[in-house]
């Protein structure tokens, strides 16, 4: 099992982060000083590994036949292997202008959701897994294909440097959109604050599932949005991807709006559990390596 | 509605003090941007919304206190012409329009039949109107009806006259024709006028209108002050017997205006020939008394008038008056015959030191008086008579019914038997004679002066100077009037009339027998006053118009014919008991009796406060007049005044302060219950 360790995560607060203007070295820091500080652990790696030999039934591929093992008892054994963890991996990045908010920390949940990527892009291409970037709001505007090779990952951190918020969004149309572009089964690394319906999602989740893909769903939020914590007694709220203005009385609102919050956070975990897909709440307070923690350690259940 | 104080809306303005309030305390909102207001949005803002409902509840509560507060200030009312066009019922309306002398001024009669006809014009159609036109008397000019053109009609026939104003008896005259409708509907009274103060008297008045009567009062003339130069009246005697005239022709000259006036000119004209010219002056609301005198009159009826030069209003510029000149009527003065010894000698000379006298006198003894010659006298005087005959006493008893004058005076040679056969027409019957202790006497006391007779005596008072030694008891008949008495309550003089004539009965002796009287410089007036008092005829100097005067017979018994001032041939008139000519005047100037040989005159003048212009105090007139609600339109006084009644009575402001307090309480109610609501949020 894999354990944050007691590394001083200063290095992986975000805030302190976001004074490191090279993402390379962002995610360079974050996944060294993450991986510096695990304990030892009973996985060696993600390469092909055996696990554990049957009896061969006709029919069975005789590459994977123990010739070895046939030439010393004459016995018909198949060996069996984990899979092949050298697996694609995308990063989808929710860019709508609602990922431009900052209340509780100075970095803006884009800002937060881009160091996660370049974080996890980091690890996984470490890993000589592929990875690829993928910026959506209200439709796919960036993508980057996933690659292994020397030199992808600056593009990666390139394009993540170059995301900027703007337009609405649209969560499911835009998962709907990438289960048709991403032809290849792999990990699906899903960043948003997740402003949509869960039941729209569910059908989003599922379609991705159905195309074979592993989803792990970030939900980023400001702790202002968990809280609703405003000392004015009456704001003039205006909606960063409507510009819809609305007069609010901040006490009277307040607890009626955590309820509802929380009943959504509550639906998009259901929603997650639902469609086997990883779900994680974060806020921007919250240290990096907590996030790869709780990717790593749903990875190695898989 | 209306308002009695509109100016206070001023103090609308303090509408701004709860708004700034509102404006200033009201927290201006931040304006933050938040990622979705997905959740916000379902988050019920039926809270915010209360809030906000609350908050601009509170600026309309206190809004509307600090209007109704102020308009309670301006003393609203709501007009009693709007009430009764509310009432379903048609009523019945009285239109009064004044068209007495002042409403000749331009353009105010024009205007006020120009009014009327809008009265009818806005009428309903099954309401029923009768017009009525008044100045000192009111003429209804149509009946009750609801055929508007007949009423336009009445109304156009309508002219301008020459009297004087009388709201009252107007009044009187429209509630009275009111009585005579039935309706369910409003009765109502529309009073079309000038309004001249001196219409209507507070202090006489005694009518009021029912509670159920509606009065609306027009105003046409405006309220600024008119300038006026009025004679309001001459004051002289009628009849005189001398060729000049003696006393003082007095002149009342009346400056209606606020602005004083120099260089007035009055011209004294007797049969169309200037006697004389006065240039006088008189400040502001003033008047003056110029006397004339000394001036000489033709024998017979004189024409006399007074001008004022004035270019105000024309009618109260000229004033008629008659003088005429009489020959002076025969007297007989009959006494006891006392040796040769008259006690008439200061009576007589008393009575010849004036020829201005109406009488010439003869004085005779009683024995030697005929008695079928007492009817050629107009007056006898009895002087300390003694007995008197029988055929003497029938024949002074047929001479004073036939209208002669008897004056009685008692003496020494007096007895009370001798006036038992006069006992029919004497004013008292005398009782016995007193004589005071030596070097006593009583005074005449409780004297009459408000009688012609001693109206001289009225400042000086000195008759009760005349020390009385000597008089007769006597008891006054119930229908004698006792002028003067005595110390002891008897009668001292005392007067009756007994047909058509008169009697006065002096109980002491107008000889200085029984008193100093004849001593006295009070004893000429006396006399005089006494005979004139006899010989005074019923017959004015002038008459105002619609005044009553009568045209005596002529000597033949006949009636002459009159010609009015216009030149037109009088046709109508009444006639007296006695079978004279009476002649209700109905124009200004000279009547012209057509007498034969020598015409006489009847001098018809204005009411000398017509030309006073000054307003009538609608606040007393309205309350003074109206029982039932009252309204004012026309003019702003006038407006203003009525408002002042009907606002009084119906007490609106009591209501909107009431209101407005209630308002407040909710807002205090309100502002505790938001104030805890946020504390608790």
């Amino acid at each position: 099992m894999i354990s944050p360790s007691t590394t001083p995560a200063r290095f992986l607060d975000p805030e302190l982060l976001a004074r490191i203007g090279s993402l390379e070295l962002l995610a360079r820091a974050v996944v060294e000083g993450f991986m510096s500080g695990l304990h030892r652990s009973p996985f060696t790696g993600f390469s092909t590994e055996f696990t554990e030999y049957r009896q061969y039934n006709p029919g069975d591929d005789l590459r994977y036949l123990d010739w070895r093992l046939l030439g010393r008892t004459d016995r018909y054994f198949i060996k069996k292997y984990r899979a092949d963890t050298n697996t694609q991996c995308h990063v989808l990045i929710d860019t709508s202008a609602s990922m431009d908010y900052a209340h509780s920390s100075s970095v803006t949940k884009l800002q937060y959701a881009q160091f996660l990527a370049a974080s996890i892009a980091y690890l996984l291409n470490r890993q000589q897994d592929a990875v690829g970037i993928v910026g959506f709001s209200d439709k796919v505007h960036t993508h980057v294909p996933a690659r292994n090779r020397t030199g992808h990952m600056r593009t990666i951190f390139g394009t993540l440097s170059m995301l900027q918020p703007g337009g609405e969004t649209r969560l499911a149309e835009s998962l709907h959109q990438l289960a048709e572009i991403l032809t290849r089964r792999g990990i699906v690394v899903l960043i948003s604050d997740f402003y949509d319906q869960a039941d729209r999602l569910k059908e989003a989740f599922q379609h991705l599932r159905f195309k074979g893909h592993d989803l792990v769903a970030f939900h980023v939020l400001d702790q202002n949005e968990l809280d609703f914590d405003f000392t004015d007694p009456v704001l003039l709220l205006e909606d960063a991807e409507t510009q819809e203005q609305m007069p609010v009385l901040p006490d009277v609102v307040m607890s009626g709006y955590r309820e509802r919050m929380r009943q959504h956070v509550n639906d998009m975990r259901a929603c997650a559990a639902a469609n086997h897909v990883d779900y994680e709440m974060l806020t921007t307070k919250q240290p990096l390596d907590f996030a790869l923690f709780s990717f790593l350690s749903r990875r190695a259940g898989r | 509605m209306s308002f009695l104080t509109p100016l206070f809306f001023l103090g609308v303005a303090a509408l701004a003090a709860p708004i700034l309030v509102h404006l200033v305390r009201r927290t201006r909102a931040r304006k933050v941007q938040f990622p979705a207001l997905v959740f916000v949005r379902q988050v019920p803002q039926r809270t915010i919304r209360r809030r906000t409902l609350q908050n601009v509840l509170l600026l309309l509560l206190r809004c509307l206190a600090i209007l109704l507060i102020v308009i309670a200030f301006t003393r609203p009312f709501f007009s009693g012409g709007s009430a009764a066009k509310e009432n379903t019922a048609a009523g019945a309306t009285v239109v009064l329009v004044d068209n007495s002398l002042s409403m000749r001024r331009d353009p105010l009669f024009a205007e006020a039949i120009k009014r009327a006809e809008a009265i009818v014009d806005e009428a309903r159609n099954d309401e029923q109107l009768v017009v009525l036109s008044f100045d000192k008397r009111y003429a209804v000019v149509s009946r009750f009806t609801a055929d508007k053109n007949r009423l336009r009609l009445a109304i156009r026939s309508i002219s301008a006259g020459w009297d004087g104003t009388d709201y009252e008896q107007a009044l009187r005259g429209a509630e009275s024709l009111l009585g005579e409708i039935e309706t369910s509907g409003p009765k109502k009274i529309v009073m079309i006028s000038d309004f001249q103060a001196p219409g209507w008297n507070q202090n006489t008045a005694t009518f009021k209108l029912a509670n159920t009567t509606q009065l609306t009062t027009i105003d046409v003339a405006s309220n600024e002050p008119v300038p006026n130069i009025a004679i309001t009246n001459v004051e002289a005697r009628g009849v005189v017997f001398g060729q000049k005239y003696l006393d003082n022709l007095a002149v009342h000259i009346s400056n209606f205006g606020d602005t004083p006036r120099d260089r007035i000119q009055i011209d004294f004209q007797i049969n169309e020939q200037t006697v004389e010219k006065r240039d006088i002056s008189l400040n502001g609301r003033d008047s003056k008394v110029i006397e004339f005198t000394g001036f000489n009159l033709n024998e017979g009826a004189n024409r006399c008038t007074i001008d004022v030069v004035s270019g105000d209003f024309a009618p109260d510029n000229r004033f008629y008056f008659t003088l005429r000149r009489e020959t002076p009527a025969k007297a007989l003065i009959a006494e006891s015959a006392s040796r040769g010894r008259s006690d008439s000698l200061h009576l007589q000379s008393a009575l010849t030191t004036n020829d201005d006298l109406p009488f010439t006198f003869t004085l005779k003894s009683t024995g030697s008086v005929d008695p079928s010659g007492i009817a050629e006298y107009a007056l006898v005087v009895l002087n300390d008579a003694g007995p008197i005959s029988g055929a003497l006493a029938d024949a002074l008893i047929k001479f004073v019914e036939a209208g002669g004058q008897l004056i009685v005076s008692t003496g020494p040679r007096t007895t009370a038997d001798s006036f038992n056969a006069l006992q029919r027409i004497m004013p008292a019957s005398l009782r016995e004679a007193v004589q005071t202790k030596a070097g006593e006497s009583v005074a005449m006391t409780n004297v009459k002066f408000d009688h012609p007779i001693f109206e001289v005596f009225q400042e000086s008072g000195r008759l009760a100077a005349a020390h009385v030694i000597g008089y007769f008891r006597s008891e006054p008949t119930a229908t004698a009037t006792v002028l003067a008495q005595f110390e002891d309550g008897s009668p001292a003089l005392v007067e009756s009339r007994t047909g058509k004539g008169r009697v006065l009965l002096f109980a002491s002796s107008l000889g200085p027998s029984w008193n100093d009287l004849p001593l006295t410089p009070q004893y000429l007036p006396f006399i005089h006053q006494m005979v004139r008092y006899a010989g005074a005829r019923d017959e004015n100097s002038w008459y105002s118009l619609g005044q009553t005067f009568t045209v005596r017979k002529s000597a033949n018994g006949q009636i002459p014919p009159v010609d009015t001032p216009g030149g037109a041939r009088l046709s109508e008139g009444r006639n007296s008991p006695d079978g004279d000519l009476l002649v209700t005047a109905r124009e200004l100037g000279f009547y012209r009796l057509r007498y034969d040989g020598e015409p006489g005159f009847a001098a018809i003048d204005t009411d000398g406060a017509e030309g006073d212009f000054t307003k009538v105090n609608f606040a007393e007139f309205v309350a003074g007049v109206s029982g039932g609600t009252g309204t004012g339109e026309g003019g702003d006084a006038n407006r203003n005044a009525s408002g002042e009644e009907v606002e009084g009575r119906q007490r609106v402001w009591w209501s909107l302060l009431l209101l407005a307090l209630l308002l407040l309480l909710a807002e205090s109610v309100l502002a505790r219950r938001t104030k805890m609501v946020k504390m608790v949020g």
